[in-house]
């Protein structure tokens, strides 16, 4: 006759899942492909960047301090494996702070490094976005990074009329991302002393609001006062707003297509893991992986599945047996 | 996710199916069978036994996959040992000049230029001493703080590769020490503790900075080391000043920086060095100077226990299916018992009872 036991589902469930856990305990670690970026984050710390306009929980944070807990968020997020450098840029240039290094063993000095980044690093107080971004993308592709640019796009000097300077990389070598920070609103730039106390803010005429270097426009005939020897950019006060702190997304925007990076907005402090990964380069990485949990997991829906049935077991009604009848039967 | 004894879970979340250990507790392994009455059987310890280990093996079962999954490590642990070495702020010069050669032109084909020299020589200088923590801080125009007091050589290696890029214009020393010494102040640790300067040049500093660092000095002493990259025709950091030279700091930056490092009466070392085998021996020299007792930490990594998890798991499953195996099914082989008359029932047990005798 057949063992009563070989028809109890709750046995052979439980034969399964002694077996998975089995498996679980003998699985080796499988080599699975993981997706690892190498990045250069390079954090504008322009004097734009201290305006107090990014809402942040109930409060607004200055557009640096947002940036800052923007990329410890990121840092934090990055897969193992990834590497991060951190560099800033002011004037014309960008500045390397240390190369990518691998974030997660490193993540205690580096998330330090960023947390110590400050506007009184910069050496000069000018601001040319574009010459900044080029020489990021330069240092960027020689540490094979991809580049994350974060700025709020303000040029000061303001351009001159010939536009952006020429780009001599080639467009789409270097990927990642250009982050625009910064209130939609105007706001007034933020005036500090030599000693970096802040003294109020600065006014229509301490900014240069057009930049006159370069060739005049083309339409500069038609400007108030103007003498082509003189005044060939004519004689009438400029308002363009340059002394005003606003978000410059078009120009920003502009500059991504130029250089084949993408453009992105960061309205609140975030991590930005997951516009990057879309931008940027994945490095393919190899890691053994431990998918033990997969028949574990398994192993442990069997068991819970016995004691459930187990307790439908206890809806079925008993019928009383004869027990002088066991001794034929009986195992 | 933190539990005692220094074990955790990488994935925490396992914890939510906890209460799933309790199953085994109220929900019996075995098919629940009718039978008569169990007046008559006498209470026996090792039916009961059984019983609480069954209870029990399931329990630890579930509890077991369920640390197996949530891959249950024990942490890595820091331990305290004592051995050789020194908290260093390794203090950088980022000034453009550091880019052009010993010669003081452009690096041609094959030449080293400044800063590449100190970037192979420091990088070495690091991986050399495996207990010293580093800080790195940079200066030009402006101070910059570019990575804390870590012993992560990973990141100090990255930040001296840096070096290398194209620098800044200025030489801003003053500044750049002051925050050097600020990284050695928030370091709380009673370690011995140096400051690497790395220049090729100098510039004067301010007097109200001057004060500041004697100030500074005063409340934290630490070792100086001065490693100068002395470009070739630029003056000496030793020389006496030439006839026809006023002895002023704007006309003998170099000189004069040394005099002040030397009035602020900490332990200075001051190493002229004119090509890279002269920077190489300086960093020996210092490798050697900085051979004082020191506390350091070194971490034991993690150890994951989810293999152990599971071979609980198994030896707690195996009962189980045992247990299963060798269930007895009344009812397969039972005849009902409405037929059977009353006296039979009791009767059985007894002769039961009697044959076990």
């Amino acid at each position: 006759m057949i063992r009563p036991a070989l028809k109890d589902v709750r046995m052979w469930l439980t034969a399964g899942a002694l077996l998975l856990a089995l498996v679980a305990l003998f699985v080796p670690r499988i080599p699975l492909q993981r997706n690892a970026y190498d990045v250069l984050a390079i954090v504008d710390i322009t004097t734009s960047m201290n305006t107090r306009d990014v809402p942040s929980g109930t409060e607004k944070v200055s557009r640096l301090d947002a940036v800052k807990s923007a990329l410890r968020d990121t840092l934090a997020k990055l897969p193992c494996g990834s590497r991060l450098g951190l560099g800033f840029f002011t004037e014309r240039r960008s500045f390397l702070l240390f190369d990518p290094v691998e974030v997660c063993e490193n993540f205690a000095p580096v998330d330090e490094a960023i947390a110590f980044l400050d506007w009184r690093m910069a050496w000069e107080g000018d601001s040319y976005v574009s010459k900044g971004l080029f020489s990021a993308i330069d240092l960027a592709g020689s540490l094979k990074a991809d580049l994350l640019f974060i700025t709020d796009g303000h040029e000061l000097p303001p351009l001159p009329f010939s536009g952006v300077g020429p780009f001599e990389g080639k467009p789409g070598d270097v990927g990642g991302l250009i982050v625009g920070v910064g209130s939609h609103k105007r706001s007034p730039l933020l005036k500090y002393d030599d000693d970096g106390r802040e003294i109020g803010t600065y006014a229509q005429q301490d900014v240069p609001q057009e930049n006159r270097s370069g060739p005049p426009p083309p339409d500069a005939a038609s400007r108030p006062g103007y003498h082509p020897k003189w005044a060939p950019f004519g004689n009438a006060v400029v308002n363009n707003k340059e002394h005003l702190a606003v978000v410059r997304e078009e120009y920003l925007q502009k500059l991504a297509s130029l250089t084949g990076l993408t453009y992105t907005y960061l309205a609140s402090p975030r991590d930005l893991v997951q516009p990057l990964s879309a931008a940027g380069h994945a490095r393919n990485l190899t890691v053994a992986t431990n998918v033990s949990a997969v028949p574990g997991t398994l192993a442990l829906v069997l068991l819970v599945l016995v004691y459930v049935l187990g307790v439908l077991d206890r809806r079925r009604p008993l019928i009383a047996i004869l027990p002088s009848t066991r001794s034929q039967g009986a195992y | 996710m933190n539990l005692p004894f220094s074990l955790a879970l990488s994935s925490p979340w396992v914890l939510f199916a906890l209460p799933l250990m309790l199953l085994p507790l109220l929900v019996s392994l075995q098919r629940r069978q009718g039978y008569p009455s169990l007046m008559d059987v006498a209470p026996d310890s090792i039916s009961r036994g059984v019983d609480i280990a069954l209870h029990t093996a399931g329990v630890v079962a579930i509890g077991a996959l369920l640390a197996g999954i949530g891959g249950l490590y024990l942490k890595g642990q820091t331990v305290e040992r004592v051995g050789e070495g020194a908290h260093v702020v390794l203090l950088l010069d980022r000034s453009s000049s550091m880019d052009d050669t010993f010669a003081g032109s452009r690096p041609g084909e094959g030449e080293a230029s400044k800063s590449a020299a100190a970037r192979d020589l420091l990088r070495d200088f690091v991986t050399r001493r495996p207990h010293d923590r580093f800080g790195v801080a940079a200066f030009s125009t402006m101070p910059m703080h570019v990575l804390p007091i870590t012993s992560h050589k990973d990141a100090v290696l990255g930040a001296v590769d840096a070096i290398a890029r194209p620098g800044l214009a200025y030489t801003n020393v003053g500044l750049g020490l002051s925050l050097a010494l600020s990284m050695q102040e928030m370091d709380p640790t009673p370690a011995s503790r140096a400051i690497v300067l790395v220049s090729d040049g100098a510039g004067v500093i301010d007097r109200r900075v001057q004060e500041k660092l004697r100030a500074q000095i005063a409340k934290r002493p630490i070792n100086l080391y001065w490693l100068y990259i002395r470009t070739a025709g630029a003056p000496g950091i030793f020389d006496p000043p030439g006839a026809d030279v006023p002895d002023t700091p704007q006309a003998l930056p170099e000189r004069h920086l040394n005099l002040f490092f030397q009035s602020l009466k900490v332990p200075y070392r001051a190493f002229e060095a004119e090509n890279p085998q002269a920077v190489a021996d300086a960093i020996t020299e210092i490798d050697k100077l900085e051979r004082n007792p020191i506390r350091y930490q070194e971490r034991i990594p993690e150890r994951p226990l989810s293999a152990w998890a599971y071979a609980i798991a198994v030896a707690a499953l195996l009962p189980l299916l045992l247990a299963k195996l060798f269930e007895v099914r009344l009812e397969g082989s039972a005849v009902r018992t409405t037929s059977v008359a009353p006296d039979a029932r009791r009767a059985e047990p007894a002769r039961k009872l009697q044959e076990a005798a």
